[in-house]
């Protein structure tokens, strides 16, 4: 196993760069970071648009929602594969692909986080705002999503957990991450699948039992801050 | 200043205002005291539309609250409202609690806008907070900040819906003394409380709100020391 390590660690770390395109366990953290990033704005505003009071605003946004999770990633993933060529008239790579269908996918799933969090909050803070006069913009994004987001850091790190996991069915569609590059050091190899893909194994619960740690602490955290000297009456 | 006239409301089936008529005046006092339930909150909450009304109409400067053309967040601006729970933002420092509004509304630029929420904030005695977060505050400090919040925007008036009631009994007087001083300066003020003693110190008329309707209304040497609805003395009793 450490032979194999010490062949293709770089392999594994970055793909064939720079002597081809980045891959291995970066385009992984890329793909995680990017997807996640993109569909932030895109959560917030699906989140919005279900708490709407207008119905062609909530309509369209709680079907988008419903769709993509009553759907497997995978199969947004061949959508997009062989939709996106068809719509935009040219070739597209396997990392944008799959950075598509992830933005659209972990869009829905945050959205819900988010608009969670939105109607959990006291419904005091809202009407504070209401009462200075402030209108549904400022009140939104400078008194309620930033309490939002802060209360939601935990499950924004372990939706990145997910992320990083959802990143490795890239492989389907040959896109360049760390699962991708250990199929292709064990074509090479032949003979020696269980130790190559229990390093992969061991890659992916190194990164994600850290961050999941990471997110428990986050958690206790916040509840120390709430239930100590943060808490405020509802 | 406010009138309401004939003010109904509704929750379902449940009526809660059942034809409320008063006047506030400019500078006026008014102390607002009812049993639980009688719809205190409701009614100042009418005001500024935090509660939509089913009969009547509520006047602020003879216009009507709901009236088309009304700009309802300008009309808000005019109207400080304090609440039982303080609401403050707790992200925010006290001093962002007050300038977030001065800057977005009244696009004040960051340095005034910080200039102006210091000196509200000295106001309630609590400029060496500015930079608290309110979970840092005690109670008592934290509906300070959030009295200057409100005084921040230059209102006509104050409503206040019980201020003190969510205080332990030593911070309650820390709050009516900034909101006696306010009375003094001329604030016109609508307080929602059970404190009889302050109702009947700095009160120019107290109104006693029974099942959705004011059954008693006058002076508080008045209405409190010779009540005539055996409502209002129960309720007095009960008070002391
Ligand atoms: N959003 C609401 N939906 C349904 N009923 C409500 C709502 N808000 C208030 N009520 C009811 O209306 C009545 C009056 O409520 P209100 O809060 O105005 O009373 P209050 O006089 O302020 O009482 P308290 O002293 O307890 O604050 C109560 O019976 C209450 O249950
Ligand atoms: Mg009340």
């Amino acid at each position: 196993m450490l032979e194999i390590l010490e062949d293709n660690w770089l392999l594994f770390l970055i793909g064939q760069y720079p002597h081809g395109p980045v891959g291995g366990l970066a385009m992984t953290l890329f793909l995680a970071v990017a997807g996640l990033s993109l569909s932030f704005p895109v959560a917030i505003a699906l989140a919005l648009a279900r708490l709407s009071p207008r119905r062609w605003l909530r309509g369209p946004a709680t079907a988008v929602v419903y769709v993509v999770r009553g759907l497997p990633l995978i199969m947004f993933i061949f959508w997009t594969y062989f939709a996106l060529p068809l719509l935009t008239g040219h070739a597209v790579g396997g990392v944008e692909t799959l950075l598509f269908a992830l933005v659209i996918y972990e869009a829905s799933y945050l959205s819900e986080i988010i608009r969670a969090g939105i109607e959990g909050l006291p419904k005091g803070q809202a009407e504070a705002a209401k009462a200075l006069g402030l209108g549904y913009f400022p009140t939104t994004f400078k008194v309620i999503l930033p309490q939002v987001l802060h209360n939601m850091m935990p499950s924004l790190v372990s939706q990145f957990v997910s992320t990083i996991k959802e990143t490795s069915l890239g492989y389907v569609i040959s896109a360049n991450e760390v699962t991708f590059a250990a199929s292709q050091v064990n074509n090479q190899l032949m003979t020696q699948p269980f130790e190559v893909y229990g390093l992969l194994a061991l890659t992916y619960f190194t990164l994600c039992f850290t961050l999941t740690s990471a997110a428990r602490w986050l958690e206790r955290r916040l509840a120390a801050e709430r239930g100590g000297l943060g808490a405020q009456p509802a | 200043m406010i009138r309401f006239e004939a003010v109904e409301k509704w929750f379902g089936q449940h009526q809660v205002l059942a034809g409320v008529t008063g006047e506030v005046k400019r500078g006026e006092v008014v102390t607002l005291l009812g049993s639980s339930g009688s719809g205190k909150s409701t009614l100042i909450r009418t005001v500024t539309r935090l509660e939509g009304i089913q009969g009547g109409q509520v006047l602020f400067e003879g216009v009507d609250v709901a009236g088309r053309g009304v700009d309802i967040n300008r009309l808000r601006q005019r109207v400080g409202f304090v609440f039982q729970a303080f609401n403050l933002f707790p992200h925010l420092s006290a001093l962002g609690n007050i300038t977030l509004g001065l800057e977005r509304l009244r696009k004040m630029r960051k340095a005034a806008a910080r200039e102006r929420a210091m000196t509200e904030l000295d106001r309630v005695g609590l400029a060496d907070k500015a930079d608290a977060l309110p979970s840092r505050l005690s109670g008592g400090q934290r509906q300070r900040v959030a009295i200057a919040r409100a005084l921040a925007m230059d209102p006509d008036v104050m409503l206040f819906d019980e201020p003190t009631s969510a205080l332990d009994p030593e911070m309650v007087n820390e709050v009516l003394r900034v909101m006696r001083t306010l009375a003094q300066n001329g604030m016109t003020m609508v307080v929602v409380t059970h404190e009889i003693g302050f109702a009947r110190e700095v009160a120019d008329t107290v109104w006693f709100l029974d099942k959705g309707q004011i059954v008693e209304s006058g002076p508080p040497a008045e209405v409190l020391d010779d009540p005539r609805h055996d409502r209002l003395r129960s309720f007095l009793s009960r008070a002391r």
